[in-house]
C-alpha cells in the first residue's frame, strides 16, 4: 500500500480549491451493443403512452415523469432480442445516464451507467448546466473520461436510479401490452 | 504509473451494493473481465444486502430466536471478520448494529439466532468485502493494473497510482487527496443527518460538532472500509487496530 498526499489534502476546506468531476462510460450505441451483442440494428421507436397508460402506472405506484419515451427495440432480423432505455436522473450534487437493457420476458437484463457529472451542489438543477452534456459520451472508442480521479466520501445512493429503473420496465410493459413495441 | 487520461483503462460503471459501483480495467479483454467482476459483486449483494429478501441475512433477520440458516461460505467469512472486529474493538464495530450484539452466532456452517431481537446489517463491512473479492477475481482473470470504487470503498491494484479525491457531501465539494497505489481507501460521513455517530468528546473523541468525515486507507478494502467505523466512533485516528491491519486514517 502507497499513500501520497496532496498538498492541499487537508487544508481549511474553505481555501482548498473545490472541483466537480465527471466520468463518461459509455455512448448510447456501445451500451446497446454490449446488452444485446446479437442485435444487427436498433430501432429507435418514440412511445407516447395515452391517459390511461399514465393512470394504469401512477395504480402501480409509478410515477412515469413523461408519456413520450425513445425505446430502442433490438433486432437480429425478424426476431427482437429486447429493449434499450435511455434516461437522466438528478440526485443532490450528480446527474447521471444510465442505460437500461430489457429482455422479451420484460426482465432488466442489464443496467449500464453511461456517465456521471457531479457538481458544486446546486449547479445540477440548472438546465444550463445540465444542456453542455447533452451528445457527450458518444466517443468511439471506450476511455477513460477526462480529469478523473476517483472520489471517495460518504456513500452515494443509487436510489434514483434504482427508482428510475423501476420506472423504465413498468413503462416498457405498458408501451408492449399497447402494441407500441411489437 | 501514474494515471493519465491516455491510459488504455476501461472503465465501466453499475448501480449496485446501495452505490455506484466503478470498475476501471488495463487489460486486453478488458469487457469480459469488467463483466465478470459485475457478476461477482451481484452474486455477493444477493449473499450480503439485508436489502434482498432472499439474502442469507435477511433471511436471517426474518428468523424467530433459536432457529438458524445455512448461509454461503462467502456470508460466513464476512460474518467471521465482523465477529473478530467486535471482539477486537470492544464491541465498537457491531454488525447487529446495536439490536443485540450477542444474539448470533456461527456453528457448524450455520447462522443461529439466539435473540429475537438482533438483526445483522454487514453495511459497514461487506462493501469492502465485495471489493477485495472482485479485484481478486480481476487480477485471477489476468488484468494488469485496475480499481473497483463502490461508492467511496476502493481499492487500486497493479502498477498504478490513482488520484483521490474527497468529496464532503454536505456541499457536494471535490477536493485533492492524494494518490493510492495496491490497496484501498474508504470514507464515511459521520453526525448530523448521515447514519453513524461521530464520537463525541465524552468517548475520548474530539469535541467535533456537526458532521465529520472519516477516511482510512489499509491493504484490503474490507478492513478500509470496516475500520471507518471503528475510527469514527472511537474518535480516534490511531486507534491500535489500525496499526494492527497495516491502516492508516484521518479526521476531516
Amino acid at each position: 500500500m502507497r499513500v501520497t498526499l496532496a498538498a492541499s489534502a487537508f487544508a481549511v476546506s474553505a481555501a482548498a480549491p473545490a472541483s466537480a468531476f465527471a466520468v463518461d462510460y459509455l455512448s448510447i450505441e456501445q451500451a446497446a451493443k454490449l446488452m444485446f451483442p446479437d442485435a444487427e440494428t436498433f430501432d429507435v421507436r418514440d412511445v407516447t403512452l395515452d391517459a390511461a397508460q399514465l393512470q394504469q402506472l401512477d395504480a402501480q405506484g409509478v410515477k412515469a415523469r413523461s408519456a413520450h419515451w425513445s425505446v430502442r427495440v433490438a433486432k437480429r432480423g425478424a426476431n427482437t432480442l429486447g429493449f434499450v432505455v435511455f434516461d437522466d436522473v438528478i440526485g443532490k450534487v450528480e446527474l447521471i445516464s444510465y442505460a437500461v437493457g430489457i429482455a422479451t420476458d420484460g426482465n432488466v437484463k442489464q443496467i449500464e451507467i453511461l456517465s456521471y457529472r457531479e457538481s458544486h451542489g446546486f449547479e445540477v438543477r440548472l438546465p444550463a448546466w445540465r444542456r453542455q452534456f447533452v451528445g457527450k459520451g458518444a466517443g468511439s472508442a471506450i476511455k477513460v473520461g477526462e480529469d478523473i480521479a476517483n472520489i471517495s466520501g460518504a456513500t452515494l445512493s443509487c436510489t434514483h436510479v434504482t427508482d428510475g429503473v423501476r420506472r423504465i420496465v413498468a413503462v416498457v410493459a405498458a408501451a408492449r401490452r399497447g402494441g407500441a413495441l411489437a | 504509473m501514474k494515471f493519465s487520461r491516455r491510459s488504455a483503462f476501461e472503465r465501466r460503471a453499475r448501480p449496485l451494493l446501495g452505490t455506484i459501483v466503478d470498475i476501471g480495467v488495463r487489460c486486453d479483454a478488458a469487457t469480459a473481465l469488467v463483466d465478470a467482476a459485475f457478476a461477482e459483486i451481484e452474486a455477493l449483494q444477493r449473499c450480503l444486502s439485508r436489502f434482498d429478501a432472499a439474502s442469507d441475512i435477511a433471511r436471517f433477520n426474518a428468523l424467530p430466536a433459536g432457529a438458524c440458516v445455512t448461509p454461503s461460505a462467502a456470508t460466513l467469512e464476512v460474518l467471521r471478520a465482523a465477529q473478530a472486529l467486535f471482539v477486537a474493538s470492544a464491541g465498537l464495530f457491531d454488525a447487529s448494529a446495536g439490536t443485540a450484539p450477542d444474539g448470533w452466532v456461527c456453528r457448524d456452517g450455520r447462522l443461529h439466532k439466539l435473540h429475537p431481537k438482533t438483526q445483522l446489517d454487514l453495511g459497514g463491512i461487506g462493501k469492502g468485502f465485495a471489493v477485495d473479492r472482485a479485484v481478486e477475481r480481476l487480477i485471477e482473470d489476468g488484468a494488469t493494473a485496475g480499481w473497483i470504487n463502490a461508492g467511496g470503498d476502493l481499492r487500486v491494484f497493479g502498477d498504478l497510482e490513482l488520484p483521490i479525491a474527497l468529496r464532503d457531501e454536505s456541499s457536494g465539494a471535490s477536493r485533492p487527496f492524494g494518490g493510492l497505489a495496491d490497496g484501498a481507501f474508504a470514507t464515511s460521513r459521520f453526525g448530523d443527518g448521515a447514519r453513524s455517530r461521530l464520537a463525541g468528546p465524552s468517548r475520548g473523541g474530539p469535541a467535533t460538532r456537526g458532521t465529520a468525515h472519516v477516511s482510512v486507507a489499509a491493504p484490503l478494502c474490507i478492513w478500509a472500509d470496516a475500520l471507518t467505523k471503528v475510527v469514527a466512533l472511537s474518535g480516534d485516528t490511531s486507534h491500535p487496530l489500525l496499526e494492527r491491519h497495516g491502516a492508516l486514517a484521518w479526521l476531516h
